[in-house]
């Protein structure tokens, strides 16, 4: 009896392992990308997309709605858009910032994909090369994208497809702080316009302290081991008229302006200026306490400035990117993005009228101008700015590209590396870059 | 025509192990081979994604990341703090176990709050030490300015390559110590007293009954809390990632960061594959190299 007791225990256990399986399986949506008509994430040109008429559930990736400051603006435009498409209901899924990409591509493996990922224009190549992100140029309506500023829309597409649309834009811009300028006897009126006039300065500065005996670092560039700080870097070499990258995506870095501004940013760190490793958002706490005088960072993170300073406001100054010896002050373009992937027709259809809701001057120039400082990338939100940008608006328009490469992720990591082997690991300029180009070069013939 | 009773016992007992035999096949050895197969293939998240199946790459996973220095960096990382952590926890375990073992008030009141550090999540752990340690704010500064006169103003231990791994060792401790100690102490609890005794009679010390009495009973549970402290810290992943990403300058990149980074960074699932495979092997050789070290006459 005992025996047959047991038998019978293991049978339940063994039913309860296949269940759990199962369980799974059934649990998991499926995908009905066979129903759309569209194969290989491309749609068809001929196909009228017809209205929505049953109850859609949208999933939209947004890391933003855990991040204070930015929760009751996508909650707020949520209520908005159930209200005016009942038949629409939106569901977010969240991560932190450093994880929503993750996040999103994992579940798109397990087979449960989102419709729409609001992200960094930088994440737009890894979701291309995981055959996720979906070509926007006939999904959208015409004048939708006729609104949009021609080059903004050249950005954003590879090989003739548009894969993602801003909501707005910003390159990396120089914030600095008006009393510190004051108080080292320098014109807080005049932000410095090269790299030379920011190192005289800097030394008037770095003799400063808080009132509560804090250093005061003269210069902010991030160097952290994050993809984003690579790319604020790939910014920060564009000011010299340096690449990693060439036109053809190929690696180039025995280029002066390269050379140059890793010598720049070696002695910034050497002089103590610059906060070592330090993420951007250390930068943007340094810069809110009033212990950093100037750093560079995209227009948007004003808005984690103010929120652990509102008073930052009242000392808050920003201007164009500096110029090295040999650069014109380029900068790169960085946008907040939307991507569509393929659910099926309808919810690619509800996922374009929100799309289209979200990037409206009624529900994003407020935002624009009140809550997220940027620049618009539409037309019709052209008077949409923040006077706080109005004296860094020609960094809009000089701009270096984006590199568009698959790993552009693993790539900006290793361009963090290089800055860290110059700084924190004082290693000398050319024996980091032969170093660089090494690993540098196994990433790219990955 | 039954069974032979002992035939019957030996299905009977079979028929009990298959749940635990069937799990272990689909939850651990399946997943395995599969990551090793995976390891030779160019085998990326597009795959998944489009349902496709990876292409044999002639190892070019194992080469690369050679080529690229990373991986032998890598292994020297984890090994100079997989040794590090495990002498250092044994010795403060002890410590401390030894501490707690004698008849002082309150200390069935300390082994609770000992514990505090091992419930909280490793990733909180790894938030609340880099807290810590901020270059600007952090306490650690304050401290080391106050203990030097003033003399070191700017002490960042995570942002020099040097001392990042050191930092990190710090917190590793200040979590697995605690266990540790309570493992060591229910081994310590269970040497027997009377040969403390006699040695005690024969004229033994106390460091010479601590090394030739108490430390040869306990060898089983000193073997038991060094294997698992080897294999949480062969595998300590929220730490690194969370403290430090791998940096500064790659400086406390381990096998679990590179192959975080190779798989999820770079979505090569293949190369992410490679490194863990490795990962395994070498820590099953280190396991294997320290049992042989430490066996135990039954």
């Amino acid at each position: 009896m005992k025996k047959l007791i047991g038998v019978l225990l293991v049978l339940v256990l063994l039913v309860s392992v296949a269940g759990c399986g199962k369980q799974t399986e059934q649990g998991e949506p499926k995908s009905d990308s066979t129903q759309s008509g569209e194969k290989d994430g491309k749609t068809d040109e001929n196909k009228e997309v017809e209205p929505v008429a049953e109850k859609i559930t949208l999933k939209i990736a947004n890391y933003a709605i855990l991040e204070k400051g930015y929760t009751e603006f996508w909650e707020k435009s949520k209520t908005a858009f159930e209200e005016k498409n009942p038949n629409i209901t939106i569901e977010w899924v969240t991560a932190p910032y450093g994880e929503i990409l993750n996040t999103v591509i994992n579940m798109a493996g397990g087979g449960d994909k989102v419709d729409l990922m609001f992200g960094e224009m930088i994440w737009m190549p890894a979701m291309i090369e995981a055959g996720l992100a979906v070509p926007l140029e006939n999904l959208m309506d015409k004048d939708f994208l006729a609104d949009y500023y021609p080059e903004i829309l050249e950005a954003f597409t590879i090989d003739g497809h548009l894969y993602s649309l801003p909501l707005y834009s910003s390159p990396s811009i120089l914030f600095y702080n008006k009393t510190i300028f004051e108080k080292a006897g320098i014109d807080p009126n005049k932000a410095p316009t090269s790299y030379q006039e920011m190192l005289q300065m800097a030394e008037k500065i770095s003799q400063l302290k808080t009132d509560d005996g804090n250093k005061i670092y003269a210069f902010g560039e991030t160097t952290a081991s994050v993809p984003v700080s690579g790319i604020t870097l790939l910014a920060y070499t564009a000011n010299f008229g340096g690449e990693y990258l060439n036109q053809e995506n190929k690696l180039s870095v025995d280029n002066v302006g390269l050379k140059e501004s890793l010598v720049t940013l070696k002695e910034l760190n050497d002089k103590g200026y610059n906060p070592q490793n330090a993420k951007l958002k250390d930068l943007r706490n340094l810069f809110a306490l009033g212990q950093l005088a100037m750093y560079y960072d995209n227009s948007w993170g004003f808005n984690g400035v103010k929120s652990i300073n509102p008073a930052a406001a009242d000392f808050t100054a920003v201007a164009v990117p500096l110029k090295g010896e040999n650069g014109s002050g380029q900068s790169i373009l960085q946008a907040h993005t939307f991507t569509v992937f393929d659910n099926g027709e309808d919810r690619m259809k509800a996922a374009k009228d929100f799309i289209q809701f979200m990037i409206s001057p009624e529900v994003l120039a407020d935002y624009m101008k009140n809550t997220t400082p940027a620049f618009a990338v539409c037309k019709s939100m052209e008077n949409a700015i923040n006077p706080l940008l109005e004296k860094a608006k020609a960094a809009n328009t000089n701009l270096a590209p984006l590199p568009m490469i698959s790993n552009l992720n693993d790539f900006a990591l290793e361009v963090s590396g290089l800055a860290q082997a110059i700084t924190v690991g004082g290693e000398e300029v050319d024996v980091a870059l032969t170093n660089f180009k090494k690993t540098a070069e196994t990433i790219l013939n990955q | 025509m039954g069974l032979k009773k002992e035939t019957g016992d030996k299905l009977f007992s079979l028929i009990l192990l298959l749940p635990a035999v069937i799990t272990t096949i689909l939850f651990i050895v399946v997943p395995i081979l599969d990551s090793v197969y995976r390891s030779f293939l160019d085998f990326k998240i597009k795959n998944i994604i489009s349902g496709t199946a990876g292409t044999w790459n002639s190892f070019q996973n194992y080469t690369r990341l050679i080529q690229s220095g990373k991986l032998g960096r890598a292994i020297a990382v984890n090994l100079i703090f997989v040794v590090a952590v495990v002498v250092l926890q044994f010795i403060f375990g002890m410590s401390l176990a030894l501490i707690l073992n004698q008849k002082i008030r309150g200390s069935r009141f300390f082994r609770s709050i000992m514990m505090i550090p091992w419930v909280v999540p490793t990733v909180i752990s790894g938030l609340v030490w880099m807290w810590f340690y901020q270059p600007q704010y952090g306490l650690l500064k304050y401290l080391v300015s106050f203990f030097s006169g003033g003399r070191v103003t700017e002490f960042a231990i995570l942002n020099d390559p040097k001392t990042a791994i050191i930092g990190i060792m710090i917190a590793a401790l200040w979590k697995q110590v605690p266990l540790g100690a309570l493992l060591l102490l229910a081994g310590l609890s269970n040497v027997p007293m009377d040969m403390q005794e006699a040695a005690a009679i024969d004229g033994a010390n106390y460091w010479q009954k601590l090394i030739r009495v108490v430390i040869p009973s306990m060898l089983p549970v000193i073997k038991v809390t060094l294997t698992m402290s080897i294999i949480e810290n062969f595998k300590q992943f929220p730490l690194f990632w969370t403290m430090t990403g791998g940096g500064p300058n790659g400086a406390t990149t381990t096998l679990a960061v590179l192959s975080y980074r190779e798989a999820f960074v770079s979505n090569n699932l293949g190369s992410g594959a490679a490194v863990t495979t490795l990962w395994m092997v070498l820590m099953i050789m280190v396991v294997f190299l320290f049992n042989k070290a430490l066996r135990t006459e039954r």
